[in-house]
């Protein structure tokens, strides 16, 4: 089901932006709209969909429209064409008619935000500005500081409720603007570069625990970063914006795999790919059974199927060994052939041969065996980021 | 202290400013005098500006004298309520040494409250200090009716000036028209204030409290104006995002986030307050003002010292009790 439906939305800046609009529609760009009429192009023809509990990223350039997008689904920036809709505790609210009171609403409870440059609010303590939200709704005091203070511990920052902002470090300072996001309860957050202002090293740890609390929680998140590593990490999709339009969105394997445009080729030139490659994109999938209904995976290693094709057994230089799946490669003892999901990336694939056995790891779909990994499969889609032409 | 350092500058900054208007007075009463007495040719005049003046301000005198006498009215209630409260708290008298040594309770009183207010014993302490030297230098009466004109038109000023200032720094409009008021304010003399204040409220106390409010009204203004201004634009924009109303965003985002700013006009007022109040001495007012006046028309240089230094202290302590009150709670 989706949580937010964008419709042909744009946004012109300046005086009378219908006049950009002829311009458009004879297919002038943004540069020849803004020297003919001296209005910008914010977001140009912007359609798609976001699922419910999806974690969806909005990636481009410094004025690609990010945040134009981005704000135009709580309307801090009012869309001059297109509508958006959306759809929270099982109601629709279209936001781009709703009246001013509506408006105020749906911001109050719907969507939630938080920034790039956190916004806190420097005469609050930690718990003021985690609570503000809920005391914006007219929670009563001791409710709104229990809630504000269990969302502080689920952001890490127990003991620091009494600080003022100031006092923080930069992580902290967004872990404050992540649980005041959260607090309202909203269904929808939406995020405008809430990691660009941190470190490195703060920035993967805000990642890692923003995907912990995906799983938690059940959420819908609009992501914007100029960052592709991060949007491949965290994106269940990922679009790219160009020049105030879309020009790519899918999945980040998809994206790295297929790149559309030249655009987004660039963008993915250096982007490091074992942790999007999956391991049913690279694999060899060209099977061919022996005579005793075995897959050979190379001259060592080979797999007995079932008549629907399951695997039954290993065989490790004739001699038979169980197949094992690579997630606790860990624990085992014994020589055995292991096996992978589909949708494993291939940075774990490549973990499990370095430490446990360098024959090829066989993918298997329920049991079904559709592919095997081995050591050439791995090169070439590093190399070729898993493009076949 | 750097802070100790501003603070004094601006002490000296008052009190020289106190010596100057009172010192050259006589000199501009007695040019008056002396011009009158020698006969010169009358000046070809082709605008009478100056009588249209006059005919201005005698209509205003005449047709909005109710307004006038209300506000004579408002600043006369406010200021003799603070003047006999603060009076009324006794002082004891202790012999030592065959000397009439006063302590005023009032100044332990102070004592406490500027040590509230300022966070800081020694605020506290000079408080303590300042009354009991004042009582004991005989200036105690005079003290403390500068005390009370000064914060009588300085809470006025105020009470006026932060609404201003937010009106102004959330409407265009009124920022547009405000602005040019406020630079007259600012740019008049000090002493064209004191010309109107007497046509209108004659002398003394009320008139002298009627310049120091305009003269102390137009910084809480401009830097409430300008706090509320200076809110970055990502807060205002995160209180809109939670979904706060006109209202909620200006009391809750908005007021607070421009505090420290708010409360800088707030000190500064009461600044300009004080001098302003030291100055109306000469239309009346009173005060430590009045001491000094009569000390340079007499040429007692001591008298008028004392009552100078009276007055750095008194500047001293507003200063301080007020200057902390923004930062105490960021
Ligand atoms: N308030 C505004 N008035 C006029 N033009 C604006 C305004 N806000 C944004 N723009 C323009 O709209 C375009 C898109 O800006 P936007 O801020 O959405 O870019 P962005 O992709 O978020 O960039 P960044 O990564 O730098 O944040 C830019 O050309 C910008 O100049
Ligand atoms: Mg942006």
């Amino acid at each position: 089901m989706p949580s937010i439906e964008i419709e042909g939305v744009y946004k012109i800046f300046g005086e009378e932006p219908e006049r950009a609009f002829d311009l458009i529609s004879e297919g002038y760009g943004k540069d020849e709209v803004r020297e003919e009429t001296g209005l910008v192009i914010g977001v140009q023809d912007i359609s798609f969909d976001i699922q419910n509990n999806e974690l969806f990223v909005i990636m481009g350039l410094s004025g690609s429209g990010k945040s134009t997008l981005l704000r135009c689904v709580n309307r801090l920036v009012d869309p001059t064409r297109g509508k958006i809709v959306l759809h929270a505790d099982g109601n629709d609210y279209d936001i781009t008619s709703a009246d001013k009171e509506s408006l105020r609403e749906i911001r109050e409870k719907q969507v939630s935000m938080v920034f790039q440059n956190f916004a806190l609010f420097p005469h609050r303590t930690v718990v003021n500005n985690v609570a503000f939200g809920l005391e914006i709704q007219g929670v009563d005091k001791k409710e709104r500081t229990r809630k504000a203070k269990e969302l502080i511990e689920v952001v890490g920052l127990e003991g620091f409720g009494d600080s003022y902002p100031s006092q923080l470090s930069g992580g902290m300072q967004q872990r404050v603007g992540l649980a005041r996001g959260l607090a309202t309860g909203a269904d929808i957050l939406l995020m405008d570069e809430p990691f660009s202002a941190l470190d490195p090293l703060i920035k993967v740890q805000m990642q890692d625990e923003l995907l912990d609390l995906m799983e938690e929680m059940e959420r819908t998140i609009l992501f914007v970063t100029h960052d592709l590593d991060e949007a491949l990490k965290l994106g269940d999709r990922i679009t790219i914006m160009e020049a105030g339009q879309m020009v790519q969105k899918g999945s980040p394997e998809e994206i790295i795999v297929n790149p559309k445009t030249e655009y987004v080729a660039d963008f993915v030139e250096n982007a490091d790919p074992s942790d999007v490659l999956r391991a049913e994109t690279v694999a060899t999938k060209d099977l061919h059974l022996t005579d005793n209904n075995r897959i050979r995976m190379n001259e060592v290693t080979e797999i007995e199927v079932d008549s629907n094709n399951k695997a039954v057994q290993g065989y490790i230089s004739g001699t038979p060994v169980p197949i094992k799946s690579l997630v606790d490669y860990e624990n085992l003892t014994e020589d055995a052939i292991l096996s992978s999901s589909p949708d494993t990336p291939l940075s774990t694939i490549m973990r499990a041969r370095l430490s446990f056995s360098s024959n090829p790891i066989v993918v298997l779909k329920n049991n079904e065996v559709i592919g095997y990994v081995t050591e050439q499969n791995i090169l070439q889609g590093l190399l070729e980021k898993g493009r076949q032409d | 202290m750097s802070y100790f350092r501003d603070s004094f500058k601006k002490m000296v900054v008052v009190l020289l400013g106190a010596f100057g208007w009172v010192s050259i007075y006589p000199f501009m009463a007695s040019a008056r005098v002396g011009a009158s007495l020698i006969e010169l040719p009358a000046k070809p005049v082709s605008i009478p500006l100056a009588e249209w003046t006059v005919a201005v301000v005698d209509w205003l005198a005449i047709n909005i004298e109710p307004f006038f006498d209300f506000i004579q009215l408002v600043l006369n209630v406010i200021n003799d309520a603070l003047l006999a409260a603060i009076q009324w708290i006794p002082i004891f008298v202790v012999k030592i040494a065959g000397l009439d040594i006063r302590f005023p309770v009032w100044s332990l009183i102070l004592f406490f409250l500027l040590w509230y207010l300022s966070g800081e014993l020694s605020t506290g302490l000079l408080g303590l200090i300042t009354v009991w030297l004042s009582a004991n230098f005989g200036l105690y009466i005079e003290m403390t009716e500068t005390f009370a004109l000064t914060l009588t038109a300085a809470f006025i000023a105020i009470a006026l000036g932060i609404p201003s200032g937010i009106l102004a720094g959330i409407s265009e409009t009124v920022n547009h028209m405000i602005r040019p008021v406020l630079d007259l304010m600012q740019t008049m003399p000090v002493f064209v204030y004191l010309i109107p204040a007497v046509i209108f409220f004659g002398m003394g106390a009320a008139p002298g409290a009627v310049a120091t409010v305009i003269f102390a009204y137009p910084p809480s203004v401009r830097l409430t104006n300008l706090g509320i201004r200076e809110v970055p634009t990502e807060l205002v924009e995160a209180g809109q995002a939670f979904g706060c109303n006109y209202w909620q965003l200006l009391t809750k985002v908005q007021i607070p986030v421009a505090r420290p700013s708010i409360m800088q006009g707030v000190n500064q007022s009461i600044m300009l307050a004080l001098s302003m109040a030291v100055v109306a001495a000469l239309i009346g007012a009173g005060g430590l003002g009045g001491e000094v006046v009569r000390g340079i028309q007499r040429m007692r240089v001591g008298q008028g010292f004392v009552a100078g230094l009276s007055v750095v202290f008194t500047a001293m302590i507003l200063d301080r009790a007020t200057a902390n009150i923004g930062a105490r709670e960021e």
